[in-house]
């Protein structure tokens, strides 16, 4: 893609006859387009909803590329992405201007050494930078202001920042150093999934006996890894068997996890399928079954989508991610969260760009980044002649439409009934799991935060959690009970997000604005506790950063209240409204069995009638000291899943105003274990200064530690792979409910009217950018 | 010399002139300057005061530029926030539009390669003809461009003419989103027509009349009173036919990318921005002169046929308001239940209104 003129736009408004009022109409009508590229949306929504709202500078937020001058690029673009960025931004009528918010945007943010990022400077000419990670509604309506400064012609120009010596390490007359933690990486890593561990745990020790008797030849070892988990190692040929044998008879019926572990020194990949059942006693049992097959170019495995569906788009991304073919799964040709021209990039001979910047004079700061050679964003010619063939409509939906989320979604409709759907994810996809492989321990936290900072809290504990089990880590008492507030907090932010988009998908604003000014409490009070809106990383291993006053924890009660006070319209402008009633009843249904097979999780599963909630199936934190109740319902439609999680959030304020009081009346100590801490164990009450001495180097035991937690939006599941000695891991493996959940909201879609959709969509809350990680 | 009263009378506008006392006096008091005279007849010339100012351009334009203002405002109130405000913040940011005009003047215009060009850059203007024609019929009190006692039968024909153009801007658009919208908008059509029809009919036989001027003078009671199933009907088949929420189905930002207008940039979007505010206007008018007695009301003493205009003026901006505000309070239908209202439903209610009209006529209550 050729450069283009920066100042072209400028030009244009300041040539021709009617030049003052053109200029004075095209300030005050900055129409953004709706492109939401990557989490920074959610301030955006912020930004343009009634707490901040931006339409009072005359931009109204308009869906379609036509009619808008403006992009608002927000944050990552990934290679994917950026084709559509150029697409949409050609489409534009002139004059047009691009406003880039959040530090992804920029330099790349957190994200700088990913395998599939670009930089929108090279793709379009960008007017104005507004840093931040994530920008804050205020910043965003700066640059728009800026924008408008810019066109009146008084340009700003880039701040200038100070400079700062950097201290250094040698002392005088040596080269200058930043102090670093520096990373260790074992030459050659011994990776095993199946480390035993001494564990009290009877029902185990009875279960590793039935299955031993059950599979008969089939298994080569089966071990108990940790307290409900079993490993039970298998060869290639004999997988598929295992599985079924399990899910036949000891009725292990749905997959948590697809894994692949890259072991290059010892030429193999280790292939892992985690399974579990939601059966009553064996609900909190996760089993591993893994393999080894040989490490080649691109190496075939057996699939298990014939038996059970939901795997299907996991085992598509692990053959994005390593080349292995699965063999029976029908979409091996092609990438899907990947770009084209992207190698697989999570074998470990891929290798990212290191921090060299700081510690070499001379290296530019930013890495080269290949763009895209082409603007095709590919569409199955297959799909569109046996479309053509059979009288089909085949419509192209997003990534940039008002109403697709940053994914395309590819639909067969005959007449107004939607035939099939096919998903395009992948345009959020930041490689955090690759990213996660080159940083410390430590620095992962605010890692995955960012793959969901509509509820950041509920990433960084499960995270953490995986951490403190590998540890053996107990948590103080206090501590505790202030992330399970956080945790609540977080999810319903969460659910408050998700009804904002679903309210505005079945075309109703004001519910959109209710709930939004809702989540602008619940952030204010994210704030106070931990000084930022949307990305705390507050939650640490051991504890969280520092204690809570109990200013704010009154603030925080007194929030519950104010949030159910506005509940109360919201529910009578948009819940109880009979147009949404009628729009969302009956639509999408899925029986219990079908939420089973295509492995949703979460608060949906739960509508769909099956009544799994980690909280009470697994508790953590302070879930089983709190008195509340899981909502299950079984009506299984948009309406059952979207009333199931309102009557769940009901149950998170009744959680809050329990942990609050709880927190209030406990005496104030540690809220840090001491057990991580070890020398500097002053730092116990608040971790500032001690934080990278404290967790630098911390190095995980040799073994696979996986933890679940229930995230607003379902199951989430971490798996670290540590192989003992380096102190970044060598593989983690995340599984966002929203993944998960992407299955279903296809298969609940078939059938249904057009307009159906994005009910179904807005129910099952899907946050592409937790998807796509 | 030709006496200026004498081409005045001779072109048959002398007699027809709309009556201001507050400001006659001051008419009778400008000098004996000939032009002056006959543009002032002119300009007071009945038909021509309604074609051109009232309810004719001028007053559309106005509420064009204040309409789109007033909606955002108002459902920016409903949902907790301010609205346009920035733009001279003083007065609340009243000129939101113009700016939002003057840029989509200015904008390039995109004709897009699939599209069918010549139509594609015809139907925005065409379509004005259809949204302008029926105010030559719709009287602002006593005033009236064209005088026919078939008023409202034309009336009726051209509004319904218009989703054709609508059809036609879709069509012309080639493009998925512009397809499914114009399918959708002609579905609605058929929805809403008939019993949008029948709810007028039913108030044609309650007034043993068509003539707009005489439908305002038969209606001691307001129509409104005398037969609410009809202007129910009525009113529904209007947030139908200009698409409101919740029955902006064809439109449908989230499902279609706007529909029909998906294509349209610059101006040629603009025209098609202030087709639907149009639309509305004149079901508006139309529901001011059926249901609420057109331009009656207390005469504002030294107004004279002024006083009519404003209180028709008033009543359609209560009517246009209250079609804005559905907005901020409704979602979506889906586009089978949008058909089956009108099938079903609306229907029963405007045929409902049929039987009480004529009930009302043979009872002998009007």
């Amino acid at each position: 893609m050729e450069e283009g003129d920066k100042d072209r736009n400028i030009r244009i408004l300041r040539s021709g006859v009617f030049t003052p009022l053109r200029r004075w109409g095209t300030k005050w009508s900055l129409w953004p387009c709706h492109f939401v590229t990557s989490c920074c949306g959610v301030e955006l929504a912020h930004a343009f909803a009634c707490g901040f709202d931006g339409e009072r500078l005359g931009t109204l937020n308009m869906g379609i590329s036509r009619q808008a001058n403006f992009i608002i690029v927000e944050g990552t673009i990934t290679r994917k992405m950026a084709r559509a960025l150029r697409i949409v931004w050609e489409q534009m009528p002139d004059p047009k201007f691009v406003n880039v918010i959040g530090a992804c945007g920029q330099r790349g943010g957190i994200f700088w050494n990913s395998y599939n990022l670009t930089r929108p400077s090279e793709i379009v000419p960008v007017d104005f930078f507004i840093p931040g990670c994530p920008i804050t509604p205020e910043g965003l309506l700066r640059g728009v202001r800026a924008v408008q400064e810019k066109i009146e012609g008084r340009d700003r120009t880039t701040i200038k920042f100070k400079t700062a010596e950097l201290p250094s390490e040698g002392g005088k007359g040596k080269e200058s150093r930043v102090p670093t933690t520096a990373k260790i990486f074992a030459p050659t890593p011994l990776i095993k999934v199946d480390v035993p561990k001494e564990v009290d745990w009877d029902f185990g020790e009875d279960l590793v006996k039935s299955l031993k008797a059950q599979l008969g030849g089939l298994y080569k070892s089966i071990t108990i890894t940790d307290k409900n988990r079993i490993a039970i190692k298998t060869t290639p040929e004999n997988l598929v068997k295992v599985v079924r044998e399990l899910s036949g008879t000891t009725g292990i019926d749905h997959v948590k996890n697809v894994n692949v572990i890259d072991v290059p020194h010892e030429r193999k990949f280790i292939v892992e399928y985690m399974v579990s059942s939601y059966s009553e006693e064996l609900m909190p049992v996760i089993i591993t079954v893994f393999t080894e097959i040989g490490r080649e170019a691109e190496p075939v495995f057996p699939s298990l989508t014939a038996l059970w569906e939901s795997v299907d788009y996991s085992e598509r991304e692990m053959h994005d991610f390593f080349g292995i073919r699965f063999e029976g799964n029908e979409g091996m040709n092609g990438k899907f969260l990947l770009a084209p021209e992207t190698q697989t990039p999570l074998r470990k001979d891929f290798k990212l760009e290191e921090e060299r910047y700081v510690l070499e004079d001379g290296v530019p700061f930013a890495p080269k980044i290949e763009l895209p050679s082409d603007l095709k964003m590919p569409v199955s010619e297959e799909l569109l002649e046996e479309a053509e063939k059979s009288d089909d409509f085949v419509v192209l939906v997003g990534p940039h439409h008002t109403g697709s989320g940053h994914l395309r979604w590819i639909m067969r409709l005959k007449g107004d009934l939607i035939v099939d759907i096919i998903p395009d994810p992948g345009y959020v996809h930041r490689s955090m799991e690759k990213l996660a492989e080159n940083r410390l321990y430590i620095q992962n936290i605010p890692l995955f935060e960012r793959a969901n900072i509509s509820d950041p809290f509920n990433m960084n504990l499960g995270y953490v959690r995986a951490i403190e089990k590998a540890l053996g880590i107990e948590v103080p008492e206090r501590a505790k009970y202030i992330r399970t507030i956080m945790a609540e907090l977080s999810r319903i932010g969460a659910f408050f997000y998700d009804s904002g988009i679903l309210s505005l998908f079945t075309g109703h604003s004001t519910g959109f604005m209710y709930v939004w000014a809702i989540r602008e409490m619940i952030l204010e009070a994210v704030v106070r506790m931990t000084g930022s809106r949307c990305t705390p990383s507050f939650i640490i291993p051991g504890g969280i950063r520092r204690d809570i006053s109990d200013d704010v924890l009154n603030m925080t009660s007194n929030f519950t209240s104010a949030i159910n006070k506005r509940l109360r319209k919201f529910e009578d402008i948009f819940i109880y409204n009979p147009v949404f009633i009628a729009r969302t009843k009956g639509v999408g249904v899925l029986t219990r069995e079908e939420a089973i097979r295509y492995g949703i999780v979460g608060p949906f599963l739960r509508a769909s009638g099956v009544d799994y909630d980690i909280r009470k199936v697994e508790p953590y934190e302070a879930y089983d000291k709190l008195d509340w109740e899981v909502t299950t319902g079984d009506a299984g439609d948009s309406l059952g899943r979207y009333m199931g999680r309102y009557e769940e959030i009901k149950q998170s304020l009744r959680i809050l105003k329990q942990a609050v009081d709880a927190v209030k009346r406990m005496p104030r100590g540690a809220v840090i274990s001491e057990e991580v801490l070890g020398e500097y164990r002053e730092a116990s009450k608040d971790i500032k200064g001690h934080l990278f001495h404290a967790y630098g180097n911390l190095v995980l035991p040799k073994g696979e530690w996986t933890s679940v937690t229930e995230a607003g939006r379902g199951t989430l599941l971490y798996s670290i792979i540590s192989d003992g000695e380096s102190n970044v891991p060598y593989r983690v493996r995340i599984v966002t409910p929203c993944w998960m959940n992407l299955r279903g909201i296809i298969e609940a879609s078939k059938g249904e009217r057009v307009a159906d959709f994005w009910a179904v969509y807005g129910s099952f809350g899907y946050f592409p950018p937790e998807a796509d990680r | 010399m030709i006496d200026i009263n004498t081409v005045i009378t001779g072109l048959g506008i002398a007699g027809n002139q709309v009556s201001i006392p507050i400001i006659q006096q001051m008419l009778d008091l400008l000098p004996e300057i000939p032009m002056i005279k006959l543009i002032i007849s002119f300009i007071l010339w009945k038909p021509f005061f309604a074609a051109l100012i009232c309810p004719g351009f001028t007053t559309l334009g106005i509420l064009l530029l204040f309409f789109p203002w007033i909606e955002r405002k108002l459902c920016g109130r409903i949902q907790w926030r301010v609205g346009p405000h920035e733009i001279v913040w003083w007065l609340g940011g009243i000129i939101q539009l113009l700016a939002d005009s003057l840029r989509f003047l200015f904008q390039e215009v995109i004709v897009h390669k699939d599209a069918h060009r010549p139509y594609f850059l015809q139907f925005p203007f065409l379509t004005f003809i259809p949204a302008l024609l029926p105010l030559m019929f719709i009287p602002a009190g006593n005033i009236v461009a064209i005088e026919t006692p078939y008023a409202i039968q034309i009336i009726l024909a051209v509004v319904c003419l218009f989703p054709l153009f609508i059809l036609g801007l879709g069509w012309a658009s080639n493009s998925r989103f512009a397809f499914i919208g114009t399918v959708r908008e002609a579905f609605m059509y058929f929805a809403y027509e008939v019993p949008f029809i029948i709810a007028v009919l039913a108030m044609i036989v309650l007034y043993g009349t068509s003539d707009p001027v005489g439908i305002a003078t038969k209606q001691t009671i307001w129509g409104i009173i005398l037969n609410p199933i009809a202007a129910l009907t009525f009113f529904i088949a209007a947030a139908m036919a200009t698409s409101r929420m919740p029955f902006e189905i064809p439109e449908a930002e989230q499902e279609l990318a706007a529909g029909p207008h998906v294509e349209y940039s610059g101006i040629a979007f603009g025209l098609i921005y202030v087709l639907c505010y149009e639309k509305a206007y004149v079901l508006a008018g139309l529901m001011t002169m059926l249901f609420l007695g057109g331009g009656s009301g207390p005469a504002i003493a030294g107004l004279g046929d002024l006083s009519g205009v404003i209180w028709f003026l008033l009543k359609v901006v209560i009517v246009l308001t209250t079609l804005f505000v559905l907005r901020a309070i409704y979602p979506r239908y889906r586009l089978d239940q949008g058909l089956s209202i009108g099938w079903s439903a609306m229907l029963s209610l405007s045929l409902i209104a049929l039987a009480l009209s004529i009930v009302l006529v043979l009872g002998g209550v009007i």
